[in-house]
């Protein structure tokens, strides 16, 4: 029964539907964790700390979320790849004047967003927090002296603010079309849905968006 | 006032379901404004005859606009560009003069073409034979009131029941996915009484022959909603997703 659930159109949309919901709770939580670079070095390596001192229950919580993400990851393939199937010859004729822009970019924000967790993992989480990267001013800064050092090449920040972008446009589809997967779904809500996907969509994009340009306009004047 | 109009035809020409098909570009002048679309159709189907070529084929019925029989994707929209309008309610005075005017078929693997602009909807018939339909005894013709079902309630079945199967949600579809068509069917069964004793098997079996089927999956686009001819809504898709769940984790 369970394969057969899963192997159907939409027990294979609403697993997108739930790995995507925990992965939206994961990046709220993730971006409130940020916020903590504007406390400054201290309260934010504090944190950092606080993270790290879980040890076994935050490798429990980091392997869970990878298990989420390839499910997220595999489930939407096997989609678009039926998808493809189900129309073998398209339409001379434009055919998509109303589809948005958020939702015809729906695979291509989530490979940029698959690249763009690759590279972060390799900047942020596997980095060796303790090298002269981390020092300003003679002072070893930890994690956010390396968060600072990358913001600090533009390239990095471009490509963050590319990804950022990417999850604007991801999530603001993606909220109201969980919702609808679920069933959750009202003639006099819809529109209101559909309003808080986009506004929570953009919202959570620019929260981490501006802690870069904050990084860039604001941190590294001071210690340079 | 009538006028007359004088446009040029990129049609879709198909032999049969094995041939490969291509666009033929076909003169229609002198077409009365106020001719239905099929009309504009016949017009030129009478001149391409008396000029030895064989006329387009296409599906129609009632031309009343509540069979579902006809459909095609006009300038890439599925019964073209006025809305709850099936093609054959389609007027010749919503195109201008000197127009270029695409007619394709519906597109999807699940509805292949059969000839020209007729393509095999026998999908949607399997899929309604999976749970289209009440099999439990409801007696004789009831006494009005005898079974109380809330206005609301009858609205919205009557609602999902206004669904003439014409697949434009298909064609409409990205992804060629027939969750309107179902989710209308599922609805309009499961919101009557008489209908909701078999919801679980209903929508197990059905979504099961629409997969079966080869159409694709919903990715919440809602152009089907915007092209149904019959204003049938998303809200029916969303009931459908929740009756599949729940039959899923509470079998019948």
């Amino acid at each position: 029964m369970l394969k057969k659930y899963f192997s159907s159109s939409i027990g294979k949309k609403q697993t997108v539907a739930v790995t995507g919901f925990m992965l939206i709770l994961f990046l709220i939580m993730h971006l409130a964790g940020n916020c903590f670079i504007y406390a400054g070095p201290e309260t934010f390596n504090k944190y950092a700390a606080t993270l790290e001192s879980l040890g076994p229950v935050l490798k429990l919580i980091e392997w869970a979320l990878t298990a989420v993400f390839a499910i997220h990851i595999a489930f939407t393939a096997m989609v678009v790849i039926e998808n493809k199937k189900s129309r073998p010859v398209g339409y001379a004729a434009s055919h998509y004047k109303e589809r948005s822009l958020a939702t015809r970019l729906m695979p291509y924000t989530g490979i940029i967003l698959l690249v763009y967790i690759c590279t972060h993992l390799f900047d942020f989480t596997f980095a060796d927090t303790t090298t002269a990267i981390s020092i300003f001013q003679n002072h070893q800064l930890g994690l956010y002296g390396l968060v600072v050092r990358s913001f600090m090449n533009p390239i990095k920040l471009v490509w963050y603010l590319i990804a950022m972008s990417a999850v604007g446009f991801h999530l603001s589809h993606a909220i109201q079309s969980l919702l609808q997967t679920f069933g959750v779904s009202h003639p006099a809500y819809t529109s209101f849905f559909r309003k808080l996907s986009l506004g929570l969509g953009v919202g959570i994009a620019l929260g981490f968006s501006i802690i870069p340009l904050y990084v860039w306009f604001y941190i590294v004047p001071t210690l340079i | 006032m009538n006028e007359t109009l004088h446009l040029t035809l990129k049609v879709w020409r198909q032999k049969d379901g094995h041939s490969k098909g291509h666009f033929e570009t076909y003169k229609a002048d002198n077409i009365d404004s106020h001719a239905s679309f099929l009309e504009m159709l016949d017009v030129v189907n009478d001149r391409l005859a008396i000029q030895g070529i064989e006329p387009i084929a296409f599906d129609h019925d009632c031309r009343e606009g509540i069979c579902g029989a006809c459909g095609a994707v006009i300038n890439g929209r599925a019964h073209g560009p006025m809305s709850r309008t099936t093609l054959c309610q389609l007027h010749m005075r919503n195109f201008n003069n000197n127009d270029t005017i695409v007619i394709e078929p519906f597109r999807a693997k699940a509805l292949p073409v059969v000839k020209d602009l007729v393509v095999d909807r026998s999908g949607f018939d399997r899929i309604l034979s999976k749970g289209g339909f009440v099999s439990v005894r409801t007696g004789g013709t009831p006494d009005a009131n005898a079974t109380p079902i809330a206005k609301t309630k009858a609205d919205l079945a009557m609602d999902a029941a206004q669904c003439i199967g014409c697949a434009a949600c298909v064609a409409a579809c990205p992804n060629a996915a027939a969750m309107l068509f179902v989710s209308a069917k599922v609805s309009h069964l499961a919101l009557l009484p008489q209908g909701e004793v078999e919801k679980k098997e209903r929508v197990t079996n059905m979504v099961a022959q629409m997969d079966q089927e080869g159409f694709g999956n919903c990715s919440n686009e809602y152009l089907c909603e915007a092209a149904c001819p019959k204003g049938i809504s998303i809200t029916n898709i969303a009931r459908m997703n929740r009756q599949y769940l729940a039959s899923s984790v509470i079998p019948a």
